[in-house]
Order: C-alpha cells, then sequence, then structure tokens
C-alpha cells in the first residue's frame, strides 16, 4: 500500500501559537482517508500544512514520493493535487465558467465540459456570478474546479458544511465516485458517520495530535468513540 | 466663458486620460501583489526617456511600440529581483523599497540625460490644431487620448476574456486558492507587475509628446493617480478609470472659476467621496482580502 500523500511529524505555528504537534499521517493511494476531531483539533492546518499554504517549521511531507516541503503550493497543486477549501472559497465576483477557468488543467479526464456533465446545475448556472450561487451549488463548483486539476489526489475540507442533508449525501455520494474512479482522497469532516462510512481509514486529532490511527470500520463499530468525538478531547483518547 | 469651460473640460478629460492610465497601472499592481509602487512615476519617466533614445533610430510611431515595452521589460526584471522578495510581509516594506526605487531612477535618469528639460517631438500631422475655433484640441491632444481609451479597453478585453485575465481577477480576491488551484501566482504576479509598468511606460511617452521631457516629470502624476484610486475604490479597474476621469474634470472646471484651487480640489473630492462611501465610487466590501 503506497501512500499518495505521506506527512511526518509536522509542527506549524500560526505566528506565535503552536497549532500542531508532530501530527503524522498517511493517505493512501485509491483509498478514502478520514481526518475527524472537533473544531480547532487542527485538521484544516493539517491539510493547509501539507499543502504548503501553511508551511510547517518542522517535519515532512511527501506527495506522491515527492519531498515536497518548502514548496510553495502551486507546484504541490500541480503533482495532481485537487483541494477544496475550507468555506468551499469561490470566486463571488467571477461567473460559474470563468471560476472553472482558474485552475491549472492538468491532462486527462476532467474538463470543463466533464465537470458539467457531474454537475448539470452549474452547467445550468454557467453565467451566474460565484456569490450568487447556493451553498450547495458552491460546494459543487468548488469541488468541479478541483477536479479540472485532474487531481490524483483530492483532499477536501469540511465540504458538507453549512448543507442541507440531501445536498451533504450527494457530496458524500461523489466521494464514493471519485474512489470509484481511483482518485485517492483525503477528507476533512464534521459529518462523523458519513465520514466513516465511506472512508477506508481514519484519523482524529485533539489540540493538535493525532490521537486515533486505524481502519474506519474499526472506529464506526466503537459506538462510545462515535459518541466522543464531537466533543473529544486528548484525555478521553488516552496517549497515542 | 462657455469657451472657457469647453476649454477646461476638455483640458481636464485629458489630464484625467492620464490619471487613469497611470492610475490603472497601478491598480493592478496594488490588487494581485499588496504593492503600493511609489516607482511608478520613475517608470512613466524611464518609458519617456527610452522613447526619446529610441526616437532617431525609430522614429516617433516606433518609439510609441518599443519604448512601453523595454519599460515593461525593466519592470518584470525589478519584480523578480526586488520587489518579489517582499510580498507577504508588512506592505510597509514594498513601499519604502519602490519609494527608495523613485529616487535612484530619477537619479539615474539625470545622471544619464542631464538634469535639463529635453524637446520631445512629435509628427507635424500631430501637432495641428483640428480646428481655430477650437484651437486647444490639437491632433495630439485627440491622439493621446485615443491611445489611452484603445489600451484601457484592450486590456478589459484581457482581463475578461482571456485565461491569464480571469486569473488575475480571481488572485485580487483570493491568490492563495488561485495557487492551491495549481496556478503559478509567481509568473502571474510578474506578468501582471509588467503589464502595470507597460501603462505607465507608455504614459510616458505620450506624456513626453504633450510636456517634455523632465527627470521629476513622473512626480505631478503619481499622486492624482493615486487619488483616482481612492475615488474609484480600491480593487475595482473600472472603479480607478472613472476615478481618473473625475479628478480630471473636476480639476479642470475648478481652474475656470478658482484656478489656484485646481490642485486641492482632488483632495476635497478625495474626502467627499470617502466620507459618502468609505470604499469609494465602485469599491466592494471585502475586494482585497
Amino acid at each position: 500500500m503506497s501512500a499518495a500523500l505521506a506527512a511526518e511529524g509536522l509542527d506549524t505555528y500560526y505566528g506565535k501559537s503552536h497549532i500542531l504537534h508532530g501530527v503524522s499521517l498517511k493517505a493512501a493511494e485509491g483509498e478514502v482517508t478520514a481526518l475527524l476531531g472537533r473544531n480547532g483539533a487542527g485538521k484544516t492546518t493539517t491539510l493547509r500544512s501539507v499543502m504548503g499554504l501553511t508551511p510547517p517549521r518542522q517535519g515532512r511531507v511527501t506527495v506522491f514520493g515527492q519531498d515536497t516541503m518548502h514548496w510553495p503550493a502551486f507546484r504541490v497543486a500541480a503533482l495532481g493535487v485537487g483541494y477544496v477549501p475550507e468555506g468551499r472559497r469561490i470566486f463571488p465576483n467571477l461567473s460559474v465558467d470563468e471560476n472553472l477557468a482558474v485552475p491549472l488543467e492538468r491532462p486527462g479526464p476532467w474538463t470543463k465540459a466533464s465537470v458539467y456533465r457531474l454537475f448539470p446545475r452549474l452547467a445550468e448556472r454557467k453565467l451566474s456570478r460565484g456569490r450568487q450561487l447556493s451553498g450547495g451549488e458552491q460546494e459543487m463548483l468548488s469541488i468541479a474546479r478541483a477536479l479540472l486539476v485532474n487531481p490524483k489526489l483530492l483532499i477536501l475540507d469540511e465540504p458538507s458544511q453549512g448543507l442541507a442533508p440531501l445536498i451533504t449525501r450527494e457530496v458524500f455520494r461523489i466521494v464514493a465516485q471519485m474512489r470509484a474512479e481511483g482518485i485517492s482522497v483525503l477528507l476533512v469532516e464534521q459529518n462523523v458517520r458519513m465520514s466513516l462510512a465511506v472512508a477506508d481509514h481514519a484519523y482524529v486529532l485533539d489540540d493538535g495530535h493525532v490521537v486515533y490511527s486505524g481502519p474506519a470500520r474499526e472506529l464506526a463499530a466503537d459506538e462510545a468513540r462515535v459518541q466522543s468525538l464531537t466533543g473529544a478531547s486528548a484525555e478521553e483518547w488516552g496517549p497515542q | 466663458m462657455l469657451q472657457l469651460i469647453f476649454f477646461n473640460v476638455t483640458n481636464g478629460l485629458i489630464i484625467g486620460a492620464f490619471y487613469a492610465l497611470m492610475a490603472i497601472g497601478l491598480s493592478l499592481i496594488l490588487n494581485l501583489s499588496g504593492v503600493i509602487n511609489f516607482a511608478h512615476g520613475g517608470f512613466l519617466v524611464i518609458g519617456g526617456y527610452l522613447a526619446y533614445a529610441l526616437t532617431p533610430r525609430l522614429g516617433f510611431w516606433g518609439a510609441l511600440i518599443v519604448a512601453p515595452f523595454l519599460t515593461a521589460l525593466i519592470g518584470f526584471a525589478v519584480e523578480r529581483l526586488l520587489i518579489r522578495r517582499l510580498y507577504g510581509r508588512d506592505p510597509l516594506y514594498s513601499l519604502l523599497l519602490t519609494f527608495g526605487l523613485a529616487f535612484i531612477i530619477e537619479d539615474g535618469t539625470r545622471q544619464i540625460w542631464g538634469a535639463n528639460g529635453l524637446p520631445f517631438s512629435v509628427p507635424a500631422a500631430l501637432t495641428s490644431p483640428l480646428s481655430y475655433q477650437f484651437f486647444f484640441i490639437t491632433g495630439y491632444r485627440m491622439f493621446m487620448v485615443a491611445m489611452v481609451a484603445v489600451v484601457v479597453a484592450l486590456l478589459f478585453v484581457l482581463l475578461r476574456y482571456t485565461r491569464i485575465g480571469v486569473r488575475i481577477r480571481a488572485g485580487t480576491l483570493d491568490l492563495e486558492t488561485v495557487a492551491a488551484l495549481g496556478v503559478n501566482v509567481r509568473a502571474l504576479r510578474s506578468l501582471n507587475f509588467a503589464v502595470g509598468i507597460f501603462l505607465a511606460g507608455l504614459a510616458g511617452v505620450l506624456a513626453a509628446g504633450q510636456i517634455g521631457l523632465e527627470p521629476t516629470m513622473g512626480d505631478a502624476l503619481l499622486m492624482p493617480s493615486f487619488i483616482a484610486i481612492i475615488v474609484g475604490g480600491v480593487g475595482s479597474l473600472t472603479g480607478t478609470l472613472l476615478g481618473g476621469l473625475l479628478i480630471g474634470v473636476a480639476s479642470g472646471l475648478t481652474a475656470v472659476i478658482f484656478p489656484s484651487a485646481s490642485e486641492a480640489v482632488i483632495y476635497v473630492m478625495m474626502a467627499i467621496v470617502l466620507l459618502v462611501r468609505p470604499r469609494g465610487l465602485l469599491g466592494e466590501e471585502g475586494m482585497l482580502t
């Protein structure tokens, strides 16, 4: 099982505050890896660290076997990493069509035409500005934009945040579809149960430490742990 | 009196077109790189003097085309070697750097071409008045305005319809996300900087034909151009264009009524606009985050 992405001992700071304490994780090729934990645990920071958006002070990041420490984010993405940021971050002043013109288009199956086929709703709203879209449409746009990079690894940061249950299910269906198409997925989510249902491997992060790493099925079976995940603390999880 | 007003409004529009040309270049650079380019007037000077140096070989028309490109090339190099290093730091650093660059360019120009003004002649076909009644509307002035209009229109087309243009607009709002989508934002910023400097270089050639050459010729245009950006709204290029034309006309009109206030009026305008619309005429919430 080779890793699409491997992080070892990441120490990341925002200014003087120490956010990640030696975080290590792997996203295996062809699998869905879920990164769970309560708010402020360091999930987004972990994703930003591996993308090179918030470079870690210490540690090692390897993407498809390449050491990407100290790389700018655009070079990491250009290796074939699609990034769907927290809060979707679509460009509000650009039309849907223009939003889709921004990403680097690596060669591959995903083109504007094929993402419009995957998300017919976006094709209908081609000329609408980003800010006019609903939350669900914005999420679709953010995923479509990342797909145009023709990623081998897709990183999603809380894609279901603020979405209605029906659209949340659609998002998870797409995650499963990406896995079926051979794309590795690293998924950060608040929705623990749905994430564990779609994931192969799971990590739990608390206060900047990895407090659990194991098969998603195993974690899903442990009802007590799943329930405590929303309010999990390092003590409850014990030493790693 | 009517003719006097017409004269001053026309004059104001012409000057306003200049402010706009300068301000749009400044705005491009500010929006994508967060750099307040105090050397913009210096690049205008470089454009003008390069045209002066090239005219004997290329003629006016050749110099008009080549000088702005060479200026842009110099701008490109300056961005790569100096300005890039300060991205992501306190804007004060790049402000100080470009402030210093402005002095270096000014003194460099003095070293090479002398401290005294130099004449810059334009083809005779462009200098004759269009009519006796409107003696002040020379062909050259119309030509300047037309050039500004064409170049600004081209720039807007580029920003609207090309992939690079779309990326620049996206980066104005959220450069980090543009980078996370695999776009080489370093190259994008360099190119964008060069385009902004190209506009300054072109302004230099056009200004040289109207007022001649002087090492300090950029200074008088720089402050009003900053004000054009603020009046129009930081982050909006259309606003910047509008702001440039507005303050040009305002100072032109004031020259009729109260000549000594024609320069002060643009600052008064800025104050009024900021009181009524703190983000400028077309500025939007969160355009520069």
